[in-house]
């Protein structure tokens, strides 16, 4: 409701820190990402320990399929980039190309998680299963957790979308997307240890 | 007037505000080319497996801060609590995951 009296006049630069509201949405949630870290932390340690017990099934390096680990990468890196766009869009107080940046991300975000799905599928050809080994239950926790973060990510910025289309960026809805933005790029963030540490660091030992 | 005069001081401090994409294209680029070294350091693979784990988190963790600094805004002003409540985050991550290498790998 805040919003609309400014609806008709200048939205301040950052719309997303002109309220007190907006600032302690801001403030929340990166004290959230720092719990995430904690979270994906445990995940990673406990990978890091386990990544040998392959109890007679596939090593992950011969599972792991690199060309398809660099495309995930490329596509969440640059789905990264485009969400920077949006917010940049939202300062500029510009609803269309707001949306359309966050369409593009939600859509490589699409792209990242089919991806995941397929090279699931075929490592539980291989018979590298969710209780296989404890290779695969930590493998499949750590990087699967991800998933789930991309996969409400998704979800939550497509209904955001929903909303900046029917309210257009006011000061009520800029925080949002500005949090979802910060959220997506903790993703992002979160993949490039999980490139560096589960995948490449397989292919090597 | 009032308005008109409203208008005009919010005129030059937008201009001086509103970033262009130009940095976060470059961090962009930056991301992609330590992306790119660590699967080369990887897949050429003549190097040996301590040095190159000791690369691939090095330049991990290069990406990410650029990441964090540029796109999540944290090198901007007024980020102090927010590097608190991450890095609060980042030191007990830390700490496991040097447990964990310590107690399984050593």
């Amino acid at each position: 409701m805040s919003g609309h009296s400014h609806a008709e006049g200048v939205l301040p630069h950052e719309p997303e820190k002109a309220t007190l509201e907006g600032r302690n949405k801001v403030l929340g949630f990166w004290l959230f990402l720092g719990g995430e870290t904690v979270l994906f932390g445990t995940l990673f340690s406990v990978f890091i320990a386990l990544r040998d017990q392959v109890n007679g099934g596939p090593t992950a390096n011969e599972l792991f399929s690199l060309p398809v680990v660099a495309a995930a990468t490329l596509i969440l890196l640059t789905s990264s980039l485009t969400s920077v766009f949006a917010i940049q869009a939202m300062h500029r107080n510009q609803t269309k190309a707001t949306v359309n940046w966050l369409v593009v991300t939600v859509l490589l975000g699409l792209a990242f998680l089919g991806l995941e799905i397929y090279e699931f599928v075929e490592y539980a050809h291989h018979g590298h299963t969710f209780a296989a080994s404890a290779f695969s239950t930590s493998f499949y926790s750590l990087v699967g957790f991800h998933g789930g973060h991309v996969a409400f990510g998704i979800l939550w910025i497509s209904l955001l979308i929903w909303q900046v289309l029917r309210r257009g960026i006011t000061l009520h809805t800029a925080p949002k997307v500005y949090v979802a933005g910060l959220y997506w790029h903790f993703i992002d963030v979160v993949w490039v240890f999980i490139f560096s540490v589960v995948y490449l660091m397989g292919k090597v030992g | 007037m009032t308005a008109e005069h409203a208008a005009a001081a919010e005129q030059p401090k937008k201009r001086v505000k509103h970033e262009g994409p130009k940095k976060h294209i470059i961090a962009y680029i930056f991301s992609l080319v330590l992306t790119i070294l660590a699967f080369a350091v990887v897949v050429t693979g003549e190097v040996r497996a301590s040095f190159v784990y000791a690369m691939l988190v090095l330049m991990a963790c290069v990406q990410v801060f650029i990441q964090m600094a540029f796109w999540m805004h944290m090198k901007d002003r007024g980020h102090t609590f927010p590097i608190i409540g991450i890095l609060s985050g980042v030191v007990i991550v830390f700490t496991m995951i040097i447990m964990a290498v310590y107690w399984t790998w050593w």
